[in-house]
């Protein structure tokens, strides 16, 4: 990496937080990463790296699990919250002034409750990332859907990206966002029913930052959008979250995306998930080119390589 | 700076005087200033009129403290929900009048509407905390992101 981290000591709680130059540094060194990630394996050589995941996880866990050993880091794990603490009733103020205690250089943290990762980082002295504050934000899955952007199209700026499915509880879809807002010409699409909608606090947020957004809630309205989008988000839409099940029998057709949905969509179009998917993602679009997601995935590791490298092994 | 009301309770020599709230709203006013703590001070008198005339607007309410000063930052909620709301501050018989300001930050005086929000979990040892948005007429969680609208800020007043 050329010239110092922005990033060094910081915390990653939300992704409203960073500036534009910050997160192409970021881009850069992952692409470093992906390529010369050896050059980088005694960079956290004497830091411990804890995981608080205190919901299941297996992308996000693993890839920092990974991430830190790569880099030369220890991992201090807790992924298991029925084996906790935690779990006898800890506070999570004392769970990570415990984990200070033990040494810990960062805290990974992913938790039920919205807002526990700034409560954390308020607590804690050292750097905590957010990996998933209940249905609040999941900055460093926004930083990866971002880089598969950037990778794959080769620019962020005037990109069309439409969010479809269950946005209301999903925690991707307002860090990607947030993070959006900072690149120019991008327009954002919500594809959901009126109860599944967008949370009103980031309709706030892209108002002031005057991003360009529509709410689809008409079914029938998303292959019409499906013309005007670069790259289709799709999110799980969760059957435990409609009063009504028929109500969501009635939709569900509309929120799955397979081949014959995609053909009212550009030809190159990027379809991309958090994973994991369930129903709402077709098996038939992993062999096209327009499947995006498994890169996705795959780009998990190296951007967390560099992540924890410019907030814990940067030049001082 | 009394009306008819001065008739009803004698007038104050030193103390607060919330003036203009709205009609029936005073009981709502004395939770968001959260002066419960008065109860233990043998000094102070809290009177209470509910839709007495006024001029303005036709109908309010009064809170008359006698004997203590509400500071200006207790206040500033009150503008919030209640804009039209004067503060008197009475010394000596002689009145200062003074406009709540809309406060930047609310701390520890409401609680937060999003149930899932860490400052709603019972032992974490976290005050809510909410950033006024003025011109959104909102009040957005620190911790959460979640949004609450000025009129429904009474709703979730601790206390």
């Amino acid at each position: 990496m050329h010239g110092p981290s922005t990033l060094r000591g910081r915390d990653v709680v939300s992704s409203k937080d960073f500036t534009r130059p910050e997160i192409e540094q970021l881009f850069t060194l992952t692409t470093e990463m992906e390529t010369r990630g050896d050059k980088y394996r005694d960079s956290l050589r004497g830091k411990k790296v804890a995981l608080v995941f205190v919901e299941p996880s297996t992308r996000t866990f693993h890839s920092f699990f990974e991430a830190t050993r790569a880099l030369g880091g220890e991992v201090m794990p807790m992924s298991d919250p029925s084996m906790s603490s935690l779990a006898k009733g800890e506070s999570l103020h004392d769970t990570v002034k415990m984990l200070e205690g033990y040494g810990a250089d960062c805290i990974v943290l992913r938790h039920p409750c919205r807002g526990a990762a700034k409560y954390a980082a308020e607590v804690a002295e050292v750097p905590v990332i957010n990996a998933g504050s209940g249905s609040q934000e999941h900055p460093t899955q926004s930083m990866i859907d971002l880089y598969t952007i950037l990778r794959r199209r080769g620019s962020i700026d005037g990109v069309s990206i439409g969010a479809l499915g269950d946005l209301r509880f999903s925690r991707t879809v307002p860090s990607l966002s947030y993070l959006a807002s900072l690149f120019s010409g991008v327009t954002l699409y919500f594809m959901a029913p009126t109860t599944l909608q967008i949370k009103p606090e980031v309709e706030l947020f892209l108002k002031s930052r005057n991003v360009k957004y529509m709410r689809i809630e008409d079914p029938s309205e998303i292959r019409k959008t499906l013309r005007e989008i670069d790259v289709l988000y799709v999110t799980r839409l969760q059957k435990e979250r409609f009063p009504d099940p028929s109500e969501y029998e009635k939709l569900r057709g509309s929120y799955v995306v397979n081949r014959e949905l995609l053909s009212y969509a550009k030809i190159d179009v990027g379809v991309m998930h958090p994973l994991p998917r369930v129903d709402e993602l077709s098996p038939e679009i992993d062999s096209t080119p327009n499947a995006w997601y498994f890169d996705q995935a795959r780009y998990g590791l190296p951007l967390r390589m560099a992540l924890l490298y410019m907030l814990l092994g940067g030049e001082e | 700076m009394m009306g008819e009301e001065s008739l009803l309770v004698r007038k104050i020599d030193w103390g607060t005087v919330i003036d203009h709230i709205p009609a029936w709203r005073a009981g709502q006013v004395i939770r968001l200033l959260g002066i419960d703590h008065l109860v233990n001070n043998p000094e102070v008198s809290v009177i209470i009129l509910n839709n007495v005339p006024s001029r303005k607007y036709g109908r309010k309410d009064i809170v008359k403290i006698y004997h203590y000063y509400i500071s200006q930052g207790e206040c500033d909620i009150l503008s919030l929900i209640f804009p039209t709301t004067t503060i008197n501050y009475i010394k000596d018989w002689r009145v200062e009048k003074v406009k709540p300001k809309i406060p930047d930050k609310i701390v520890g005086r409401v609680r937060c509407p999003e149930v899932t929000c860490i400052t709603n979990k019972e032992r974490e040892p976290v005050k809510p905390r909410f950033t006024v948005l003025k011109d959104y007429g909102v009040v957005q969680c620190d911790y959460c992101d979640s949004l609450l609208e000025f009129s429904k800020i009474p709703e979730y007043v601790i206390g």
